[in-house]
């Protein structure tokens, strides 16, 4: 056997299949290249789904002509120099791997204008052999084209999918891109015809509504929080809006689109009680965070990122979205991302973090902003951008949802043995007596929970459970978390651990079951609110089996006392399963139908 | 196969055999009552495979040997029905006639052949005691086992025989009932793991004090236990059963000597008002009183004490009222002695001369 080193043509092929898999890849790729050049209206043409043409304008800052020849040189950028800079990337890109990928399996062309100078530049790649560079006329900031995809690799060009489903994945990606970055304006057009406009400036509610429709965009809570040095801010879907897939779950970190496991999962948590099994939330979160506590560079595509905090990061957003879910609207005012700390700085020169994202105005339109917020950002080098906040006194209390019930006369009827109808000031509600009896008593029993203090019921035999090495190790690292929440455990030598107590509220559970309830979160999510769940997950049960049922049939001193009772509820709309309690039709809707109005 | 016999005698040993019949099963033949008759007198069969049980009657008239399958809750029922004094049963092929007074009903089984066999202990392990002792014992004992079968708690009571001494022992990992039977001179030993169901059947089927003898015999896997003429054969579980010498406290800071009857009312009472997630009460033994307090935030608080006599320190703990209720109920003692220590270790109940009860207090972290 022959040990040979590939040739750098070989090596960079193999490369690019990591990288660009499709055309959807290119663009996101040069997205990113235009966003971290500073480019304020990016305009992005295909032709036949990408395939034959991909095409990205900017008006960035451009290459410099020598530059220029470095371009499509491996592992060159203009990001990152030194190793100690991994540590807090800024920038989108950062390795380097993109054009010299895309140059070796394409026929590619960059013409480039710096602002300042007089005349443009023009390198051209094909399949990884790179040309001159050769003066040319352009306007400023820089033009790539990427002509006939895997020209040279026909096996791969075999693999791409019909041209509309290449186009469908790239204006996806459009959306999801474009949330991050309101201060940038988006062009695209699909084999010559204009797919997309969206517009510098807009909030993130018009932005997500001209994406993903105005009817979906209607039930968007704003939401914004601040723990210290970590800020969380963006749009959360009302649980009605739940999807049976995860697609429409956005995450943001530090404007990057990127999923983190723990952060995605706790979201889903704070969701739960309001969502049936098997449905996922729609939302749009920014998490931001010194580059220095986020590592970027654990996945080829940079599609997921690791946090250096990451049970600090999955609290926060479980805490962000759950008061954000409060229907009260007396939770303290969100006040937008306030970004006050001096964030290490990238090299200057670097276009540095996002942008003010997702902390423009939060609500549309009416009374002016009362608080504007200019925070001493670090200041970014060229095209730096402060960290405007401002949010409207609308904002400020969130409108969600109000409580149905407050407003209800003395006018009720049963039918069916089932459903209350109920004269509200504003319509007719039609409530389902199990559901929303189940959440009273739910409520009820959580609150009750919360107000004493944590007991436990110690166990004569320790319950030894056997776990994985990596399993053990977590438990171990959580166990006073599991304590401050009722759980004993120990080390039990050679892959186990002793459970010495429980919750005192689990009579009968076998500890066994309860704790290897809490394993699979991957071994990071918060221990304590693991646990919690456990326990609320009881109340589940045990409110399901005391609320009335369908076919008791309810006299009028027991709707009343049901419906005064659900006044109070924090979370009146769904049962601790997730199933509605109310259908609510306004007034406005009723003289519709009838056609007493148009 | 022919018959004739008393109703009353036939049905009642019919209920017991009965009693193993699974209700739901996979295998249909289950559901039937093997009755085999020869020139003893008949006996009547009935297993789910885990348990079997076996009656023997000897008031009967047997006019034709032989074997039958009687579908049991169809058969019981009947026997239930009828009024007159005897009933007669004859069978051909698979089918029983029963006659009585008026009636005559055809009662379709199945073939006897296909009924699994009586499994046979072979003779050596045992011992001998009074039927109305084990039936205390199982009373003391069965309560505290898991309710369901899990690696950590066992739905069985073990039974220990060794030193002239049988103890069985219940668990479900948070408390632990301990019950002794002292032999004269008995001698070998054993160590079985007996399904809690097992005995619930055996105690329905043993009379209250009864001085009858019973013998039990144990097997490899089985345990078998003869009483009178009826005969139940259990499969053993094979679970682990924790060491439980081990947990019984040797010490304690505080002991109190308690009425009974009072500790179980007031007990009663105080649990009235734990709420329905959380059951606690705090057991506080002040220099002569024990204080029961429990509260809930929806409901309210009970505040209840009764006199005792201390020794030791004094202190507080908590404790599932519903786990002392339970033995409590079985306590036929005036007065019960608590033996407890902080409120993180184990406290021991004194509920008989040879009834020990260890329960896990409750505290807060």
């Amino acid at each position: 056997m022959v040990i040979r080193r590939l040739s750098p043509e070989v090596v960079n092929q193999i490369a690019a299949g990591e990288v660009i898999e499709r055309p959807y890849s290119i663009v996101k790729e040069l997205i990113e290249n235009s966003l971290d050049a500073g480019g304020r209206r990016l305009r992005v043409e295909i032709l036949k789904g990408g395939a034959e043409l991909v095409r990205i304008g900017d008006d960035g800052e451009g290459f410099a002509p020598e530059d220029l020849l470095l371009a499509f040189a491996s592992h060159a950028t203009s990001k990152l120099s030194l190793l100690a800079d991994l540590d807090h990337i800024a920038s989108l890109g950062f390795r380097g791997e993109a054009l010299a990928s895309i140059g070796s399996v394409a026929r590619c062309s960059i013409k480039s204008r710096q602002p300042g100078s007089g005349e443009g530049h023009e390198i051209r790649c094909e399949g990884g052999v790179v040309s001159e560079v050769m003066p040319c006329g352009c306007p400023p900031g820089t033009q790539i084209e990427v002509r006939e995809l895997f020209f040279n690799t026909p096996a791969r060009r075999r693999f791409l999918k019909s041209s509309g489903a290449e186009k469908a994945k790239i204006q996806e990606l459009l959306y999801e891109l474009s949330l991050a970055r309101l201060d940038v304006d988006f062009t695209f057009l699909a084999d010559g015809v204009e797919v997309l406009r969206l517009g510098a400036g807009q909030s993130l509610a018009e932005r997500f509504a001209q994406c993903f429709g105005r009817d979906l965009a209607k039930g968007l809570l704003p939401v914004a929080k601040s723990f210290g040095d970590l800020h969380i801010a963006g749009l959360i879907g009302e649980p009605d809006l739940a999807r049976r897939d995860g697609r429409q779950e956005l995450l943001y970190v530090n404007g990057r689109q990127a999923s983190e496991r723990s952060a995605v999962m706790s979201i889903r948590q704070a969701y739960r009680e309001f969502l049936m099994g098997g449905r996922f939330p729609i939302y749009a979160l920014q998490i931001v965070l010194p580059p220095s506590e986020v590592d970027v560079n654990v996945h080829p595509r940079k599609k997921e990122v690791r946090f250096l905090d990451s049970r600090r990061v999955a609290g926060s957003l479980y805490e962000t979205v759950r008061s954000g879910l409060q229907t009260s609207g007396a939770m303290s005012a969100p006040l937008g991302v306030q970004i006050t700390d001096d964030m290490p700085r990238a090299r200057s020169g670097f276009p540095a973090l996002p942008p003010s994202l997702f902390a423009t105005p939060l609500a549309d339109s009416a009374p002016p902003p009362v608080l504007v917020r200019e925070l001493s950002a670090p200041s970014f080098g060229e095209g730096a951008r402060p960290f405007a906040t401002s949010v409207n006194a609308k904002a400020s209390v969130l409108p969600a949802r109000p409580n149905p019930f407050r407003s209800t006369g003395s006018r009720f009827l049963q039918v069916h043995d089932l459903y209350v109808l109920l004269q509200v000031d504003d319509g007719l509600l039609i409530v389902d007596q199990h559901a929303l009896h189940e959440r009273v008593i739910y409520e009820r029993l959580c609150r009750e929970h919360q107000a004493r203090k944590v007991t436990v019921q110690h166990l004569l035999l320790p319950a030894v459970v056997l776990l994985s090495p990596a399993e053990k190790a977590w438990v171990l690292d959580v166990k006073e978390s599991l304590a401050s929440a009722g759980m004993l455990v120990d080390d039990f030598g050679e892959g186990s651990v002793a459970v010495h107590a429980v919750p005192a509220v689990f009579k009968n559970a076998a500890p066994q079951k309860l704790l290897r309830a809490l394993l699979p979160m991957d071994g990071e999510s918060d221990a304590a609110l693991r646990l919690e769940e456990q326990v609320v997950e009881r109340f589940h049960s045990m409110s399901c089996r005391s609320a009335v049922m369908s076919g008791d049939r309810l006299n009028d001193e027991e709707m009343a006392a049901l419906l005064t009772e659900a006044a109070t509820l924090l979370h009146p709309h769904n049962c601790p399963h997730g199933r509605p309690t109310v259908l609510t039709f306004t007034s406005a809707e009723l003289e519709r139908y009838f056609r007493r109005r148009c | 196969m022919k018959i004739l016999c008393d109703r009353t005698q036939l049905q009642e040993a019919f209920a017991i055999v009965s009693s193993v019949v699974p209700s739901k099963t996979t295998k249909p033949i289950l559901q039937n009552v093997l009755l085999t008759a020869n020139e003893n007198g008949i006996t009547l069969f009935a297993t789910d495979l885990e348990m079997a049980v076996k009656v023997q009657l000897e008031a009967v008239k047997v006019t034709k040997e032989g074997k039958v399958l009687l579908p049991a809750r169809e058969c019981a029922a009947l026997l239930r029905e009828l009024s007159d004094p005897t009933v007669t049963l004859d069978s051909t092929d698979m089918r029983c006639r029963i006659e009585s007074g008026g009636g005559s009903f055809v009662l379709l089984g199945e073939n006897p052949a296909d009924f699994p066999e009586e499994a046979k202990i072979k003779p050596g392990r045992g011992m001998k005691m009074p039927a109305g002792r084990l039936l205390q014992m199982i009373k003391e004992t069965a309560f505290a086992a898991a309710r369901e079968e899990t690696r950590y708690a066992i739905n069985g009571v073990m039974m220990d025989f060794g030193g002239s001494c049988l103890r069985m022992v219940a668990t479900d990992g948070r408390r632990l009932s301990i019950s002794y039977y002292n032999l004269d001179g008995g001698k070998g030993e054993f160590k079985a793991l007996v399904p809690v169901r097992a005995l619930a059947t055996l105690a329905r089927a043993i009379p209250d004090s009864s001085k009858e003898e019973l013998t039990i015999s144990v097997g490899d896997k089985q345990i078998e236990f003869a009483f009178g003429k009826a005969h139940l054969l259990s499969q053993q579980l094979e679970s682990r059963f924790p060491d439980y010498e081990g947990v019984v406290p040797k010490a304690a800071d505080t002991t109190v000597e308690i009425n009974r009857s009072m500790l179980e009312s007031s007990l009663r009472k105080a649990a009235i008002l734990c709420s329905d997630d959380l059951r606690m009460v705090r057991f506080e033994v002040q220099e002569s009183a024990l204080r029961l307090t429990a509260e809930s935030n929806s409901r309210g608080r009970a505040d209840v004490s009764m006199d005792i006599t201390k020794k030791g320190a004094g202190g507080s703990i908590n404790f599932n009222p519903d786990y002392i209720l339970e033995a409590l109920r079985v306590c036929n003692l005036d007065s019960v002695r608590l033996d407890m220590s902080d409120d993180s270790m184990p406290a021991k109940f004194t509920l008989g001369e040879s009834f020990t009860y260890i329960v896990m207090p409750i505290s807060g972290t």
